[in-house]
């Protein structure tokens, strides 16, 4: 008979096993946990990769502060692309007596490259369009709101008259997360002739190209040897990216740590279910083997009828992950607001891939082990059982969980703290389950039989009692961590924050509009006010060495190398501000100096008396790093990377930046303000985080039913311990029978023992995650005392206790009505 | 000992047969026996006679297909499992060939397991006596792995006297023993026997053990083959 038959043959009459249902079971676990994460980070990441053309409008371009010479759009044509350029500026529309600040954007025809232009016209019908044709303005419901008018009616911008052909429902560029005042959408020619782009304007201009992908980069190649204005940086996708990509990748980063825990908790589970079916299998083996089977095709027997196992499994795993991943974007589609892409299914079969990966690593030695069973063993079962003390397979399952970790976190040195996290996390809360282990069976003496009894069975099956803690324990960490612990940290963090906190700011304000402005704010009753002055300019050597990001191995000093910088000045050390190396600043300094935030001293590697050239409108300055300081960047006030000597950068081209604060819930007011300084641009800080929460509910909601693949990973090890348990169980029972107990008796014990077992895993998770936010509290959050809530955490870990001990008993119901027979027909 | 002995088990035409692949099994045909009390009584047979089945029918650990029992007057056949567990905890002690002791027990803990689930205050004190009385009070916090063969049995002996049972069922209690400890181990069984006059219901292949008994039967393929005194069930 084929290998083949042969192992199906075996599967369908082993199928019955509970350890193969565990095999299968954790097998769909690991790749719907794996896939599911996957392939929703896959789905997003295309999205926003998608949509970072679809937000910049083109496929690339540059943006700066005054036009961009007509060389660079010239180059573009020449390579066949299509050019679009547009500018950006903040303008009070006037209409009715009302007025209102509007973010203005100034388009051609062409405009938007990429990306939809979405209207609603006059009768509600909506359509795609591009820019405004000249005479006419489309506005945002803010802005209709604001100024009291309708699609058709006209209003004033730049002091011309334009009418509002269309409500303007979504555009690229987007806004829409957190648009800091009511758009408008304009023609380009309108508002150079009404001198809105004139010298001394405040318009940030763009120069938009778009076309075959090898025909971009070869213009972006061109820029790069080009001469680029005062000012201007290069638009592309890659750096738009980026930003957005920073809180999305953290997010999945975590959610990919999830799901890795889930799939190596599966892995347990695996290993413990293999090494059950090798202990059932060694006398069929052994007797095989004496009938004159060869070894290869016993392991090709059993190999076969693993993958005959897998498969299937492997496949519901990936039909779950998918289902889920769909699930999951139906709810949470709304945040990526017109990302739209189909879903991928790659991430999901390399889960599957994975997955396999982790059954093959974990169920490996003792399935091997089990092929080199002798066939002297027919006559001997104790050479069935024996184990060797070490055996290089042993290391599989090691390196399958560093090579899982590794693919999970896409680079050597992560995947290395990581593993050495999850170890060091796995050890502690194994040896926490040891200790209190230890403790119960020190009070057992004087404790309840039936507890006593519970308790035994804990201890003689020590490690699995261990495995199972530390499984159930660190899946529970994961959920507290996220379901009790973060929205602390948040309050308390909040809390923390004094009530005057400042939770609004306001830019661009000029010198002459100081006085005020300071005073508009008094009559409102706002206070802490703070004014810094903020200059704008690009650093451009270190020490005489022009700046090249090429030349840094970190990221974000590549990135800052290339940017627009915000300078500031003060007397004396600001708030919140701590100098650790050199001195502040002395009352004069004979050259210009600058102390420098720490985060900035890594990224250059950066020493005190480095000399810091800046090119600052149409300056330069020289300073010298005097300091160098920590900045508390939670402390929601104003802080700068850099902070310049005031003697030396008074002079500077300049504006402020105030910070104040204001009660709630006077916003329209400070509408008003922003009426009487049109120029300005407020922002207020509470309704951002009003929003960021809101973001963070919706995610998190989306998200929470990930790490169930956690507890559930850590049931199914449970399942697996209960099952390689059984045959014990059994045994056990038939012989407390013997000797008269009753079945309540047997239920009561098995309720004490896993009861212990909850408990054990529960206040290791509870004290986990206690410990966790504890440290969170004081490194990340820099709460001063924060106190992690003990008593939710309490009766997380009593609700754990329960819900194992309903588990448990549920596993162990057949196993109260073994017949007390049984140990006599043993012996 | 005066007066006409109390009679402890009646068994009366007891068959037990099971279904089978191959259709119904007879296991025991119309056993009938009286086991009074203080008496050593010995079940001997062949492999497959039936011994194993008859002890756990005797003990209330199955029931007959037919025909009844009757243990300390109690007709077990009439009794549920969990009345049958009751009168095993109350009346009957056992010993097994593979003693079956709990491993993560100490050799206290495993002897006042029975009184332990009797709801007895004092079973410390009285495990520890039993464990006296086999000779065993110094290695009473041991764990049946740092125990020999003969010591686990000696532990068992201890756990099924412990709670003063007044029947006793040894399954081949000397049969995973050397011929010298199993000989201590069953001169310990009798002395109990003839001590407490706990009464001694012994299933062996060993002829030299049954010959100790004071009487015995012998089961051939499921069959009695006839009640015999003990020097004719030695020989």
């Amino acid at each position: 008979m084929s290998l083949l038959r042969l192992s199906l043959r075996t599967l369908r009459r082993e199928w019955r096993l509970p350890e193969l249902r565990t095999l299968a079971g954790s097998l769909v676990l690991a790749v719907a946990a794996l896939g599911v994460v996957a392939t929703l980070a896959a789905r997003v990441e295309r999205g926003v990769l998608a949509s970072a053309a679809e937000l910049i409008g083109g496929d690339a371009g540059i943006g700066a502060p005054q036009p961009v010479p007509d060389a660079f759009a010239t180059q573009a044509r020449g390579r066949g692309l299509a050019v679009s350029r547009s500018a950006g500026f903040p303008s009070v529309a006037f209409a009715h007596r009302r007025s209102q600040l509007l973010d203005v954007a100034a388009t051609d025809a062409a405009w938007p490259l990429r990306g939809t232009l979405e209207l609603r016209d006059a009768q509600g019908r909506t359509h795609a369009a591009h820019g405004p044709a000249a005479g006419t303005v489309y506005l945002d419901h803010r802005a209709l709101v604001a100024l009291q008018l309708q699609v058709g009616d006209s209003v004033q911008l730049g002091g011309r008259t334009l009418r509002i052909a269309a409500e303007l429902l979504r555009e690229p560029d987007g806004g829409q997360l957190v648009a800091l005042a009511p758009r408008a959408l304009m023609s380009l020619a309108d508002a150079r002739q009404a001198g809105l782009l004139g010298v001394g304007s405040r318009a940030r201009h763009r120069l938009l190209v778009a076309g075959a992908p090898a025909a971009v980069r070869d213009w972006l190649a061109w820029t790069r040897g080009a001469t680029l204005p005062q000012g201007a940086e290069r638009i592309t996708p890659e750096r738009t990216q980026e930003r957005m990509r920073g809180a999305f990748d953290r997010a999945s980063a975590f959610l990919r740590l999830v799901a890795l825990l889930s799939a190596l908790l599966a892995g347990v589970a695996i290993a413990l279910a293999a090494q059950r079916y090798a202990r059932r299998k060694a006398p069929e083996v052994a007797l095989l083997r004496a009938l004159g089977t060869p070894r290869r095709r016993v392991l090709g027997l059993l190999l076969g009828t693993l993958l005959a196992l897998a498969l299937p499994a492997a496949a519901l795993g990936v039909a779950l992950a998918l289902g889920m991943a769909q699930g999951a974007w139906l709810f949470a589609r709304a945040l990526f607001a017109g990302v739209s892409t189909a879903l991928p299914l790659l991430p999901a079969l390399a889960a599957a891939g994975l997955g396999l990966a982790v059954l093959a690593g974990f169920a490996l030695p003792p399935l091997a082990r089990l092929a080199e069973v002798s066939p002297v063993a027919v006559f001997r079962a104790s050479l069935a059982r024996r184990v060797r003390r070490f055996d290089v397979l042993y290391l599989v399952p090691a390196l399958v969980a560093l090579a899982l970790i590794w693919s999970q976190s896409g680079s050597a040195k992560l995947a290395g703290i990581l593993a050495a996290s999850l170890a060091g996390v796995a050890a502690v809360a194994a040896l926490l389950a040891l200790l209190l282990l230890w403790l119960a069976r020190r009070v057992a003496p004087g404790a309840h039989p039936a507890l006593r009894l519970g308790l035994a069975a804990l201890a003689r099956r020590r490690a699995l009692s261990v495995i199972q803690a530390t499984a159930l324990g660190l899946g529970l960490t994961a959920l507290l961590l996220l379901a009790v612990v973060a929205p602390a940290l948040l309050d308390g963090w909040r809390r923390e924050l004094p009530p005057d906190t400042p939770n609004w700011f306001a830019l661009n304000l000029q010198d002459d509009q100081r006085a005020g402005f300071a005073q508009a704010l008094g009559r409102l009753g706002a206070d802490q006010l703070n004014m810094m002055p903020l200059a704008v300019g690009k650093l451009v050597a270190i020490d005489g060495r022009p700046i090249d990001g090429r030349r840094y191995a970190d990221p974000r000093a590549k990135d800052w190398a290339d940017r627009q910088l915000r300078l500031s000045w003060a007397e004396a050390l600001p708030p919140a501000n701590t100098v650790v190396a050199g001195r502040w600043f002395d009352a004069r300094p004979a050259r210009a100096e600058v102390s420098v935030d720490t985060m900035w001293r890594d990224m250059f590697a950066l020493k005190l008396g480095d000399t810091l050239r800046f090119d600052v409108g149409e300056g330069t300055l020289d300073a010298t790093v005097t300091s160098f300081r920590h900045v508390d960047w939670s402390s929601f006030r104003v802080n700068f990377f850099l902070l310049l000597d005031p003697a030396h950068a008074g002079a500077l081209p300049h504006t402020w930046l105030a910070s104040f604060h204001l009660p709630r819930g006077r916003a329209a007011q400070v509408a008003a303000l922003s009426r009487d300084y049109p120029n300005l641009s407020l922002v207020d800080v509470d309704d951002l985080l009003d929003r960021l929460r809101q973001i963070v509910d919706r995610v998190g909601g989306a998200v929470r039913w990930v790490l169930a693949f956690s507890l559930l990973a850590g049931a199914l090890v449970l399942a697996a311990a209960l099952a390689a348990s059984a045959a014990e169980r059994r045994h056990e029972a038939a012989l407390l029978r013997t000797l008269g107990a009753r079945r309540a008796q047997l239920r009561v014990a098995a309720a004490c023992e896993f009861a212990l077992l909850g408990l054990i895993a529960g206040l290791t998770a509870a004290l986990g995650a206690a410990g966790a936010g504890w440290w969170l509290g004081r490194a990340v959050f820099r709460i001063g005392h924060f106190v992690p809530p003990l008593l939710p955490l309490g009766l997380y870990a009593l609700a754990a206790a329960i819900v194992v001990m309903l588990l448990g008993l549920g596993g162990t119901r057949r196993v109260t009505h073994t017949s007390p027979m049984r140990l006599l027909r043993e012996g | 000992m005066s007066g006409t002995p109390q009679l402890l088990l009646d068994v009366r035409d007891v068959s037990k047969s099971v279904r089978g692949p191959e259709g119904r099994l007879d296991i025991l045909r119309g056993v009938s026996l009286q086991v009074a009390e203080g008496e050593s009584f010995a079940i001997v047979g062949a492999s497959g006679s039936g011994k194993t089945t008859l002890l756990g029918l005797l003990a209330g650990l199955d029931t007959p297909s037919s025909g009844g029992i009757r243990l300390d007057g109690h007709a077990l056949e009439t009794l549920d499992e969990e009345a049958r567990a009751d009168l095993r905890r109350r009346l009957v002690g056992f010993v097994f060939q593979s003693f079956h002791l709990l491993p993560a027990l100490s050799a206290e803990e495993n002897v006042m397991l029975p009184l332990e689930l009797e709801g007895d205050a004092g079973a410390r004190r009285k495990a520890r006596e039993a464990l006296a009385a086999v000779g065993l009070d110094a290695r009473r916090r041991h764990y049946p792995a740092q125990l020999s063969g003969g010591e686990q049995q000696r532990v068992a002996i201890a756990r099924a006297f412990v709670h003063g049972p007044r029947l006793l069922f040894a399954d081949e209690p000397t049969g995973n023993l050397d011929q010298r400890t199993g000989h201590h181990v069953a001169d310990l069984l009798f002395a109990l026997n003839r001590d407490h006059r706990t009464t001694l219901v012994l299933v062996t292949h060993d002829a030299r053990l049954a010959g100790r008994c004071t009487r015995g039967v012998e089961l051939e393929e499921g069959r009695l083959r006839a009640p015999r005194a003990a020097a004719a069930v030695t020989a």
